[in-house]
């Protein structure tokens, strides 16, 4: 069950880094509150991304691509691309993932007490970038191209989710990598490329499935 | 010679006998207690046990585990949300290392590797006892092209980002082990709606099995030390705001409710001396008699006591509340005695005349006023619960020895040269009302009985209702720290109501197995039919060695050499990491292995780490004794009608199963119709007797009559200064009743009986009215000083009965005797000498 709902939240914390923030030559901690404002200023709302999965059941790294859309303070939508797409869509309430390869789709309840609730919480309060200072210790450096910042859960429920989220974070404080280290040792790494800022339709964050297709609520309710 | 003077005699010229025999006596009674006294801390014994709901709730309080389990639960306030989160792992260690500490629950043990890795360890017994035809689809997913294909999928899905696939892999990459837990992991819900996190964070809740050896109150004390030790360095480490360390679960109450008897036994009884010697100091100026009559009163309960425990083996912790009520009832008869002694001693008698007077006059009463009370209280026998009928049993044979030592002993502690009382304004005062009440009684009469009238008449009206809390849960302290914690846990964390517990004793596993296979169906049938909510039952822990040796058989027919050898080539074809899939080859090797039929068959127990975290779950199911096991049943609205649980006593047990139905809620529902019978049918019986012998005592109709409606208007105004007072019944202070009865009748005998043969009313009357008076103050305030106890059951006797006494009293004085001056005219002063 554990890794069931951290999986799901792999998929949520890697949008974290499509409106995040940077590191560097050691940023003080003021400057560091400079630069999350700066870029809560300009969140983005869309992005194609390419990710590679290091995961312990597999001998070579999984890769995938897809497009990922995000509205705050807990909207997205993230489609994977290739021979086994899926579609991952939160509207704050419940998150649907649907594989079309397989006509099935998996429906997990948010609030309500839900398993994910803790860290779905703190993730959404990273992709808002509210409070984000208190939900992870932050360490940030500016680099050639923009600034690196490390993420650090604070939270035990967190730290079950991952132990660290490197960022990278361009000269336009819009997200270009990230790295998330698991704690069974699996790595997940996304990089993003055309990223904007253009309004996304409430509609992009609905879902519903498909007619025929298989549902199962893997956490119950 | 007449008893009384062989008395009196005895009294004065053999004290030194009868101080001997009474050396001996406490002496004997001391030796016997000492060696053999056993109090039974059982609160279930204020129950009827022939309840067999009673009897489960008995079965589950003594022989499943959570006798041993402590509940702790960390507060802290909203701004500490995530610091608690950080620190609770580091209490639940903490709590872990305590030697007194065997098992700690500080989450699901779903959310940790060390649960999963623990259910996998369970998976071939679990497998093995599938049902057979579920047991043989599972099985055949070992055929080489399942293997490949469901591989194959899994990988696809992998690719496409499933959280879902990558979890079933991971602990399940066969496929067998999810349908082996099925059945056990449908009981796991329970859990789900117990969560051990507060909806606001705000709260974690931590389950710790204790090691104590024992449930008395010595050791709950014992281990109450040490975990509070613990409670007061658990929070070294924590940076937050204020962090609240609540402790609550049965030794916790236990502990502090066997404490605070301590200190409810020391204030009310310096309470209760305080008051009634003011009194009785009052009334009579002198303390020696008042000492003389504290002997008495002891020795009564001491002798009592010693009776009972030889007459019961094993005398309940309540039962021994009977001296609360044996002093309230003894203290009547030492007033009247050492009343009508001073008022002989007045007359001009002797020391040991007057001892015989007093004795003469009022040994009749005493006699009849301890024989209702006795009956009375005997009565409690019929109420089926072992505490109740202790306690009437105990008050019964104490009162009787009352009497007996406050017409004999008592004058021991009277001096023969007494100075007479300067002014006694009481006798005084009283004389004046009794002229007055025997001159015109109309205009008293009248006014008394308007107010207590219209007393009765609110007493007895629907509205405002009486409430009558019939749960033990009333006896409860609710200013312990145990229960405030336990409020406090309740308030914050989401509970439902309590489940019906079903419990099943088998003679052996495959007994208990096939019993909750009926009943896991039947209820099945239940649920569907929507006459209940849910269930859970043991019955996936329960082997079945009939399915297990059948499935068995069919494991020995699967080729493992080929299912390994598809395994292995489905992972290097798919690009899966063989290291990864090391515990599907064990698996299979486990399974080839207890196919061999040479091999016991393998046991879940057995295989559970003893430090495993599942313990909580499965002990909440199965007993010390593995045959003995229970199931939960939720309804679907909380179970408190009589009808509702006769519903579930005739819908949810199947023919050929024995089960006992039980739990909190449902026991007390099962048991409304006996907690309402048993005041109505024995206080009924009480009254009838009581009725019965005041008339053969006064042989009079109207003095018999108002004697009955002086009874009733007293319990009437009684009842309603409880309603207007909002003061509820419940099982302890509904004794009240009896004891105000009984008391109440004591007044009128005292009154009626000097009535019908005085000849010199302000001398008798006046001279009883005075003893009835003070008796009837002290037994109040030594009732109202239990108020100052923490214990809510003792507080509640005690206000119950001085409200129910001051209205006796007040009836008696106010209503009775001018209403017999009414009835029965008589003249102030007809014969002084021949009433003499």
């Amino acid at each position: 069950m554990k890794i069931l709902i951290r999986k799901i939240l792999l998929i949520v914390a890697g949008l974290i880094c499509l409106t995040s923030f940077a590191k560097s030559a050691q940023l003080s901690d003021s400057e560091v509150k400079n630069l999350l404002v700066r870029i809560r200023e300009n969140r983005i709302t869309q992005a194609d991304f390419q990710e590679q999965r290091v995961i312990h059941l597999m001998k070579k790294p999984v890769a995938s691509s897809g497009k990922v859309w995000f509205q705050p303070p807990n909207k997205f939508r993230r489609e994977v691309e290739g021979n086994s797409p899926s579609l991952t869509v939160s509207d704050g309430r419940q998150l649907w993932i649907y594989y079309p390869n397989f006509k099935s789709a998996e429906r997990y309840p948010l609030g309500k007490r839900s398993p994910l609730d803790s860290t779905v919480a703190a993730i959404n309060s990273a992709l808002n970038l509210e409070n984000i200072e208190n939900t992870f210790q932050i360490t940030a450096a500016k680099v050639d191209g923009g600034y690196e910042l490390t993420l650090i859960p604070r939270t035990a429920s967190m730290k079950r989710i991952f132990q660290k989220l490197d960022l990278h974070i361009n000269d336009n404080l819009q997200a270009e990598r990230t790295e998330m280290l698991l704690p069974n040792g699996d790595r997940i790494v996304t990089t993003y490329s055309n990223q904007t800022r253009a309004p996304v339709p409430p509609s992009t964050f609905e879902f519903s499935p498909p007619p025929g297709a298989e549902v199962a609520a893997p956490l119950g309710q | 010679m007449r008893i009384s003077e062989f008395i009196a005699r005895t009294i004065t010229q053999r004290s030194r006998l009868v101080w001997a025999s009474l050396a001996l006596l406490t002496g004997a009674c001391l030796a016997i207690l000492i060696t053999s006294l056993r109090l039974d801390s059982e609160i279930f014994n204020v129950l009827p046990g022939r309840f067999s709901s009673v009897q489960g709730l008995k079965i589950y309080d003594r022989e499943f585990e959570q006798t041993h389990e402590l509940t702790f639960a960390l507060l802290c306030t909203p701004q500490d949300v995530d610091k608690l989160e950080n620190f609770a792992p580091v209490f639940a260690e903490k709590l872990r290392k305590q030697p007194w500490c065997t098992r700690v629950l500080a989450g699901s043990p779903m959310a940790t590797p060390d649960g999963i890795r623990d259910l996998q360890s369970i998976a071939v017994p679990l497998l093995l006892n599938l049902e057979p035809s579920v047991f043989d689809e599972t099985i055949s997913i070992l055929q080489a092209h399942k293997i490949q294909d469901r591989l194959h999928r899994l990988r696809q899905q992998i690719e496409g980002a499933s959280p879902r696939s990558e979890f079933e892999l991971s602990i399940d990459p066969l496929g067998l082990i999810a349908p082996a837990l099925k059945p056990f992991a449908e009981n796991t819900a329970i859990e789900q709606e117990q969560p051990l996190t507060s909806p606001d964070g705000t709260m974690r809740v931590f389950l710790a099995v204790t090691n104590q050896p024992a449930v008395s109150a010595f050791e709950c004390q014992r281990l109450m030390r040490r975990v509070n030790e613990f409670r007061s360095t658990a929070v070294a480490g924590w940076d937050g705001g204020r962090l609240q360390v609540l402790i609550t679960g049965r030794a916790a109450f236990v502990s502090e409710i066997s404490l605070s008897m301590r200190y409810d036994i020391v204030a009310t009884l310096l309470g209760s001396i305080l008051l009634v010697s003011c009194i009785f100091f009052v009334g009579f100026q002198r303390w020696l008699p008042l000492v003389g009559m504290a002997i008495c009163l002891l020795l009564s309960c001491l002798v009592a006591l010693t009776l009972g425990q030889l007459l019961f083996g094993r005398l309940s912790m309540i039962s021994v509340g009977f001296c609360a009520i044996l002093v309230g009832l003894g203290v009547d008869f030492a007033i009247h005695l050492i009343g009508r002694y001073h008022q002989a001693r007045s007359d001009g008698e002797s020391h040991q005349q007057a001892i015989g007077t007093s004795i003469a006059k009022l040994g009749r009463a005493v006699f009849f006023g301890a024989l209702t009370t006795a009956v009375g209280f005997a009565a409690l026998v019929l109420s089926g619960a072992m505490s109740f009928s202790q306690l009437g049993v105990l008050i019964a044979i104490g009162i009787f020895i009352a009497g007996l030592f406050m017409c004999s002993i008592l004058f021991l502690f009277i001096r023969e040269r007494e100075t007479p009382m300067s002014h006694d304004w009481i006798s005084d005062l009283v004389r004046k009302y009794v002229r007055r009440a025997v001159r015109r009684p109309a205009a008293i009469l009248i006014c008394s009985s308007a107010v207590l009238l219209l007393l009765t008449g609110i007493g007895f009206s629907p509205i405002p209702p009486l409430r009558f809390e019939a749960s033990t849960r009333s006896l409860q302290p609710k200013n312990i720290r145990a229960n405030q914690a336990l409020e406090e846990i309740m308030h914050k964390m989401p509970v439902r109501w309590e489940p019906v517990l079903a419990i099943v004793h088998a003679a052996n596993s495959q007994e208990l197995h096939d019993a909750w296979q009926k009943l896991a169906a039947h209820w099945k049938e239940l649920q569907t039919a929507r006459k209940i909510k849910s269930f859970f039952t043991p019955v996936a822990l329960c082997p079945s060695p009939n399915w297990m040796q059948r499935n068995r058989g069919n494991l020995s027919a699967i080729n493992f050499q080929a299912a390994r050898q598809a395994l292995a080539q489905t992972l290097d074809a798919e690009g899966f990491n063989p290291d990864a899939f090391g515990p599907a080859f064990a698996l299979l090797d486990d399974l080839q292995r207890v196919a061999d039929p040479r091999v016991p068959l393998p046991n879940w127990r057995e295989q559970l780490s003893k430090s495993s975290s599942w313990w909580f779950l499965v002990d909440r199911y199965f007993a010390q004794d593995p045959l003995l096991t229970t199931g939960f049943v939720t309804t679907n609205q909380p179970v408190s009608t009589h009808a509702q649980s006769q519903a579930l006593k005739r819908d949810l047990p199947v023919e050929g199963v024995p089960v006992i139905l039980s739990g909190w809620t449902y026991t007390l529902a099962d048991l409304l119709p006996w907690s309402h019978r048993q005041l109505l049918i024995i206080s009924a019986l009480m009254a009838i007797f009581d009725v019965s012998l005041l008339a053969i005592l006064y042989r009079d109709l109207r003095l018999w009559l108002i004697q009955i409606v002086t009874l009733a208007i007293g319990i009437g105004a009684m009842i309603a200064s409880m309603k207007l007072l909002h003061i509820n019944l419940n099982l302890l202070n509904v004794l009240s009743f009896r004891l105000v009865l009984a008391i109440g009748v004591d007044y009128g005998i005292y009154i009626v009986l000097v009535w019908q043969k005085t000849r010199d009313v302000e001398h008798d009357v006046a001279g009883v009215i005075k003893p009835v008076l003070l008796a009837g103050l002290t037994a109040v305030s030594g009732f109202a000083s239990l108020a100052l106890a923490r214990n809510p059951s003792l507080t509640g006797l005690g206000i119950a009965c001085a409200l129910g006494i001051f209205w006796s009293l007040v009836a008696t004085v106010f209503f009775t005797l001018p209403a017999i001056a009414a009835a029965e005219p008589k003249a102030w002063r007809e014969n002084k000498c021949a009433s003499r």
